[in-house]
């Protein structure tokens, strides 16, 4: 009979065995995980590794299981690097799990299908349900690591095209089974806080695990409810996470997602100044329209209207002048004519002509004109012909007989 | 002879003008009464139109500054 030990000796002896044995110190384990839960408090994850026929607890603290890309589930076949020991105070025969994989990326790609296949069928993915991303946003909201690169990416792109543009970061743990939960809380926060226009989950590059968080149901559900247009930027070009598809834009990196969320200002600039231009240019040709307008009236009643009214009108007056002129014309000669006529009717009847010819005109001494029957025996009297005047006395006066006359 | 309260209305009344000048009916007393009112409603046409012409001239110098200041700050 040996001596008699402690339980505590017990424990630290058995411990020691283990932890001097160089395969159980760093070795890779297959199993199923069963019994997962997280302190809440510590952050540390307790669960058992199972096969058919054998089972084994495990601790993984939470230092380890930040670093996990994948929420382990119950029944997820997963491999583990990890340290074979003994817990001393329980006397509990343990694995402390540095790493863990999912076990063939086979069962976890099944896993994303059938999620995959359950949120399309819900709608999830539908294009409908897609927003439009704001044209000229003033704040975006970011989610995403406050010390990763994604951030820096996404601060460069937009100071260069659009400085003017607020940032609202919403820090997250992008890796580790945590970082799902937050990412989801951070696309409600910001959702709901109402102050920004648009939001960017994003995350740098890196392995396929790394991103597999952004796989999550919860990310979805809560980029799916969020009013405000998402835009994801999940790892690079090749990434293609559920965030993705439910996503109202998908960028394929974190610096393309931020010039898809801002317009470029110079761009802006040179579209408002075609703009610019072309009102200009519109305006001046109106204004040229109305000279036009104008110079044609100014033509018209310079060149044309008036003036033809006063041309017609001096034709008119011309035309009634010439007339009259006419008249007048014809009526002077019509006159002198007439006035020819009387002159030579006059001067036909003229007594003195008559003298010329040989007769004489009798006077009396009060100068009258008479004919012989008027005169007296005794009388004197005047004769007068054409060019010479004889005083004489009657002797006489006979009347004549006709028959007697000598011819 | 009343000013119009716009350009268009100058312009519709010009138009009107030319159109009784080319009636026969006119009589010349008239016309030379429509060619003077014609000639004022020219002027004020003229007179918006070079206003307007002038004004743009000031928008376009603000509007150059401010294109001018904006690409300066790009």
């Amino acid at each position: 009979m040996a001596e008699v030990i402690s339980v505590s000796e017990l424990n630290r002896y058995v411990k020691r065995l283990f932890d001097t044995n160089d395969l159980l110190f760093d070795l890779a384990l297959r199993g199923e995980i069963a019994n997962f839960v997280q302190n809440a408090r510590s952050g540390h994850c307790y669960f058992s590794l199972r096969d058919e026929e054998s089972s084994v607890k495990a601790v993984m603290f939470r230092s380890d299981a930040r670093r996990l890309a994948f929420r382990p589930e119950e029944g997820m076949r997963v491999v583990v690097r990890c340290r074979a020991t003994l817990y001393e105070r329980d006397g509990a025969f343990q694995v402390y799990v540095n790493e863990m994989f999912p076990d063939g990326i086979g069962a976890a790609q099944l896993a994303l299908e059938q999620l995959k296949a359950k949120l399309n069928a819900e709608g999830l993915f539908d294009t409908a349900h897609k927003k439009l991303l704001p044209r000229y946003p003033e704040c975006i909201g970011i989610v995403t690591s406050k010390t990763g690169a994604a951030l820096q990416d996404i601060r460069n792109v937009i100071r260069r095209r659009m400085p003017s543009v607020r940032l609202l970061l919403c820090p997250v743990t992008v890796q580790g089974f945590e970082a799902a939960e937050q990412v989801a809380a951070a696309i409600r926060t910001l959702d709901a806080s109402g102050k920004v226009d648009e939001i960017i989950v994003a995350r740098g590059g890196g392995s396929r695990e790394d991103l597999w968080v952004f796989n999550a149901e919860v990310i979805a559900r809560a980029a799916f409810a969020c009013q405000t247009p998402l835009i994801s930027a999940i790892g690079h070009e090749i990434d293609y996470t559920i965030l993705d598809f439910v996503a109202d834009q998908r960028a394929p990196t974190p610096s393309a997602a931020a010039e898809l969320a801002v317009p470029d200002r110079a761009e802006l600039l040179r579209t408002l100044q075609d703009l610019q231009q072309n009102i200009c240019k519109n305006m001046q040709k109106r204004l040229d329209l109305c000279y036009n307008g104008l110079e044609q009236y100014n033509y018209a009643l310079e060149q044309g209207l008036p003036h033809r009214t006063l041309q017609r009108s001096e034709a008119q007056l011309q035309a009634v002048r010439q007339a009259i002129c006419t008249q007048m014309t014809s009526r002077k000669t019509l006159c002198t004519q007439q006035l020819h006529h009387a002159a030579a009717l006059a001067a036909s009847l003229n007594p003195y002509q008559v003298l010329a010819r040989g007769y004489a005109m009798i006077r009396t001494p009060d100068d009258r004109i008479c004919t012989v029957g008027q005169l007296y025996p005794g009388e004197t009297i005047r004769l007068r012909d054409a060019l010479h005047c004889a005083e004489c006395r009657v002797e006489t006066v006979e009347e004549i007989n006709e028959s007697t006359q000598e011819l | 002879m009343k000013a119009p309260k716009s350009f268009e209305e100058g312009m519709e009344r010009l138009n009107d003008i030319l159109t009784r000048m080319q009636s026969e009916e006119t009589s010349l007393a008239d016309s030379v009464k429509l060619y003077a009112e014609a000639a004022s409603l020219m002027e004020y046409c003229h007179t918006v139109l070079e206003k307007t012409s002038l004004k743009m001239e000031e928008i376009d110098a603000k509007l150059a500054q401010t294109m001018q200041a904006a690409e300066e700050e790009n």
